[in-house]
């Protein structure tokens, strides 16, 4: 190819190049021309079907699809939504029809305008069903008039709502299940006695030492189970109800306010209730909690569990079922439980070494203790055989204020005086064995309390003797004081184990107060006197020993 | 008229119950205790009660007795009744008599609320008061039936240290004499113008005067007991030997396992009862067991 040839070639190259992008550019602007017009030709082609690119839907009253069921009387809501799958604007006029009779509580002609697709519009409209209506079913119309584009088109919707007498309700609902306690679902828990709610105790130290001993008792809230309500529906209506309760005093019917207690401030009947939509012909299982405050008593108590149509405060259909709470108190259990094994192994202990322990004591002490048992014996325990019980008939709990001038001043007068007259460790329990056995024999009071109480007495006191120097190694038995308040001491916790003891295997009740005044008056002030003048006692006896 | 001694003397007769060796009595009484702390059901616990009382018919108890039995029952279950109707605390529970008002001044605080006499409280006090009612009759039957040496060789029986038994060997010796002494002091205090029956602040005093000549003649008796008690070889042996043996019969065994195995039955199935009630232990296998104690116990 010659150089002519070459540059005639890129001058035609040029020229067909310059010519091919005139082309692209006019192709280009077309293309762009057909996308930016295709749309708002297709929108203006687009016909607008109310049907298909709506929703309308009512609802009479609100939660129930088909046919509604209401009472005279009652305050019910309409429900009313529309929502658009039209990409454009609509402006919507809605009119609710109620059937004459009804008291519509709202205006009944809505205008809106909705402006994108899945843009929706809801409305709750009450009205007031009179309580003198005539039962029958009632249709209730609703209107929407869509205008798009100026033209428009009008929707309608009808739902019937069946009005009917109190009876025919009653009739038609029932709560065919009551479970107590039940699972969350409402369920029976066969793990659970039926019918019996457990009261528990709420103290985080007592939460703590079960933790410790394993026994498990949660209770971060107050919830403590559930109730399982199944219902049934037996009507041709759609029933939307409230379930609720109540615990009432089985004898005089008022609500236990310790079964529906505060929580967070709040009354609890603000969370005790489920609502349920009730199907023609099914039936539901809900569950409401329960909540138990700590202080509720245990005993007998009437569940009533009460149905109340929707927008009705008219009960339709309440069921009670007895239920029994049972209180169980774990402190006074882990005490009881405490002081036997204290008690069963300090005899065993004594069992099992008891020759080392009375080789300690010379005979001349041993039979000193047992005629220090008999006078305790013949002083105390005899003549109360009978006064313990005549006191207890004539000033019934107050009797601790006279019976205590015995078992307390008396008991520890004699306990502090053999203290001083043979101070070592040891001296006390054999002291309370033979007031044990020797009761036992004569009186026939082998019972589990006085073994338990009198064991842990014998404990208290031999340990808190001995780490007080009263009884140890270089004994020091005449400070009154120090008698005084070991005695006291020993007296007042033994005394609180007795009630424990009392209150656990004999199943009786005992007042925190009393408890009180019991162990500070008879457990503290009247053995401290005791033991104070039981030093003097002693010293007198010592002199006559000598 | 009941006095001490009515209580305290045990009557000797030949019956089904005298006969019976006093280590079953003692563990029949334990056992008697344990079902009857354990019992819930007031039907079951007044059977319970019946039973042991059908005891005294056996022993042909005489009257004097079957009257202090009466009275202390009477006492006992009267008490109880009091005290729950004032501190019952479950519910239903129906104010029957006032006895506090919640607004009487510093009492009404004092008592948390006012005193109050509870319909209730006497019903559950009657039923509570039964559980009771039967370890202190069971155990009067057993004492009233029992020679005391013969209880006190049914403790060695049952391995009770000697050293203990011979104790309460001693008490019990000494007792009849160490009433004597303290009603000799009562009547010499009178004689001298002194009322030592009178309550008040001056009990204590009464009672150091009543105490101080009574125990001293303890102390004074001591020595020579010890004495006397050491030449006899006390302690000397380890291993003593006894004049009476002990045996039990066929009836006494079958007594005693019929008793033994019931109190073990009821305290374990209300123990798994109590478990179960209480949320800490569920199996469905024991559901027969629970229905037991639901319904019987």
């Amino acid at each position: 190819m010659s150089l002519t040839g070459i540059g005639k070639c890129r001058k035609s190259e040029k020229y067909s190049n310059e010519k091919g992008c005139g082309m692209k550019n006019i192709v280009f602007f077309f293309l762009i021309l057909v996308l930016a017009i295709q749309p708002a030709a297709a929108q203006v082609q687009e016909e607008f079907k109310p049907e298909d690119m709506t929703t309308f839907m009512i609802q009479v009253p609100h939660g129930v699809e088909g046919s509604g069921l209401a009472v005279g009387g009652s305050n019910l809501s309409a429900y009313l939504f529309f929502e658009s799958y039209y990409d454009g604007n609509m402006n919507v006029t809605m009119e609710l029809d109620l059937p004459e009779g009804f008291v519509l509580q709202d205006t009944s002609v809505y205008s809106f305008s909705l402006q994108t697709e899945y843009e929706d519009w809801y409305r709750l409209v009450d009205f007031y069903v009179p309580a003198n209506l005539s039962s029958g079913t009632y249709n209730i119309t609703a209107t929407a008039v869509v205008e798009v584009g100026g033209n428009k088109h009008t929707i309608v919707r009808k739902t019937r709502l069946k009005v009917a007498s109190k009876e025919e309700i009653a009739e038609e609902i029932e709560i065919s299940g009551l479970t107590v306690p039940s699972d969350e679902d409402g369920y029976g828990d066969p793990s659970h006695p039926s019918s019996t709610l457990v009261v528990r105790e709420n103290s985080p130290a007592l939460k703590k030492l079960l933790k410790v001993t394993d026994l498990r008792i949660d209770r971060e809230e107050l919830t403590s189970t559930y109730i399982g309500v199944e219902l049934t529906n037996k009507g041709d209506s759609t029933v939307p109800v409230i379930i609720t309760y109540d615990v009432l005093d089985i004898k005089t019917g008022e609500p236990v306010k310790a079964f529906k207690p505060a929580i967070m401030g709040m009354n609890s009947d603000t969370l005790c209730y489920a609502t349920l939509t009730l199907s023609p012909g099914s039936s539901s299982l809900v569950s409401l909690p329960l909540y138990i405050s700590e202080d509720a008593m245990g005993g007998e108590y009437l569940l009533r569990v009460k149905v109340k149509l929707t927008g009705s405060d008219w009960v339709a259909v309440t069921q009670d079922q007895k239920i029994t709470a049972i209180s169980r108190k774990w402190g006074p259990i882990i005490i009881t439980l405490v002081s036997s094994l204290l008690g069963l192994t300090t005899v065993s202990l004594f069992f099992s070494r008891s020759k080392e322990i009375m080789d300690r004591f010379k005979t001349r002490n041993l039979v000193l203790i047992s005629l220090f048992g008999t006078v305790s014996f013949a002083a105390i325990n005899l003549p109360m055989t009978i006064l313990w019980e005549l006191s207890h008939a004539v000033f019934g709990p107050f009797s601790f204020l006279f019976t205590g001038l015995f078992y307390e001043i008396l008991l520890y007068m004699l306990i502090a005086s053999l203290v001083v007259l043979i101070p070592k460790p040891g001296v006390v329990s054999l002291f309370m064995m033979v007031r044990f056995l020797l009761g036992g024999f004569i009186t026939g009071s082998f019972t589990p309390i006085t073994f338990i109480t009198l064991s842990l007495s014998a404990v208290l006191l031999e340990v808190m003797m001995y780490t007080a120097g009263i009884t140890s190694k270089n004994p020091n038995p005449e400070n009154r004081f120090r008698m005084g308040i070991v005695c006291g001491i020993a007296d007042m916790v033994s005394g609180y184990a007795s009630f424990s003891v009392w209150m656990v295997l004999y199943r009786l009740f005992y007042s925190d107060w009393y408890i009180m005044a019991n162990i500070l008056i008879d457990g503290f002030l009247y053995t401290f006197i005791g033991a104070w003048f039981g030093i003097s006692l002693g010293n007198r006896l010592k002199k006559v020993a000598e | 008229m009941i006095g001490a001694r009515s209580i305290a003397e045990p009557t000797i007769k030949d019956t089904i119950i005298h006969r019976m060796d006093p280590r079953a009595k003692i563990l029949v009484l334990i056992s008697t205790a344990f079902i009857a702390v354990t019992l819930d059901n007031p039907e079951t616990t007044f059977l319970l009660f019946l039973i042991v009382l059908s005891g005294f018919a056996l022993a042909r108890m005489p009257a004097i007795k079957i009257k202090t039995l009466t009275l202390l029952l009477v006492l006992l279950i009267w008490g109880t009744i009091y005290s729950q109707a004032l501190f019952y605390s479950q519910l239903p529970r129906t104010v029957i008599f006032t006895i506090i008002q919640p607004d009487f001044p510093v009492l009404g605080w004092l008592t948390n609320g006012g005193l109050f006499v509870y319909e209730e409280g006497l019903r559950h006090g009657a039923i509570q008061g039964l559980r009771s009612a039967s370890i202190l009759s069971l155990g009067l039957l057993m004492c009233w039936t029992t020679d005391s040496r013969d209880m006190l060789n049914g403790l060695v029986g049952l391995r009770v240290p000697y050293s203990v038994a011979f104790m309460v060997v001693t008490a019990v010796r000494f007792l009849p004499i160490i009433i004597t002494e303290v009603v000799t002091v009562v009547t010499v205090q009178r004689l001298r113008g002194f009322n030592p029956k009178r309550f008040g602040p001056g009990i204590v005093k009464t009672s150091l005067n009543i105490l101080t000549p009574t125990l001293s003649n303890c102390v004074r008796r001591t020595g020579t007991l010890a004495v006397s008690i050491q030449s006899r070889a006390f302690r000397a042996n380890p291993d003593r030997t006894y004049l009476k043996k002990l045996k039990f019969s066929e009836l006494d065994k079958a007594m005693v396992t019929a008793c033994i195995f019931a109190a073990i039955s009821i305290v374990i199935i209300k123990l798994l009862y109590n478990m179960y009630t209480s949320g800490i232990y569920y199996t469905s296998g024991l559901r027969p067991v629970y229905a037991i104690a639901r319904g019987y116990l």
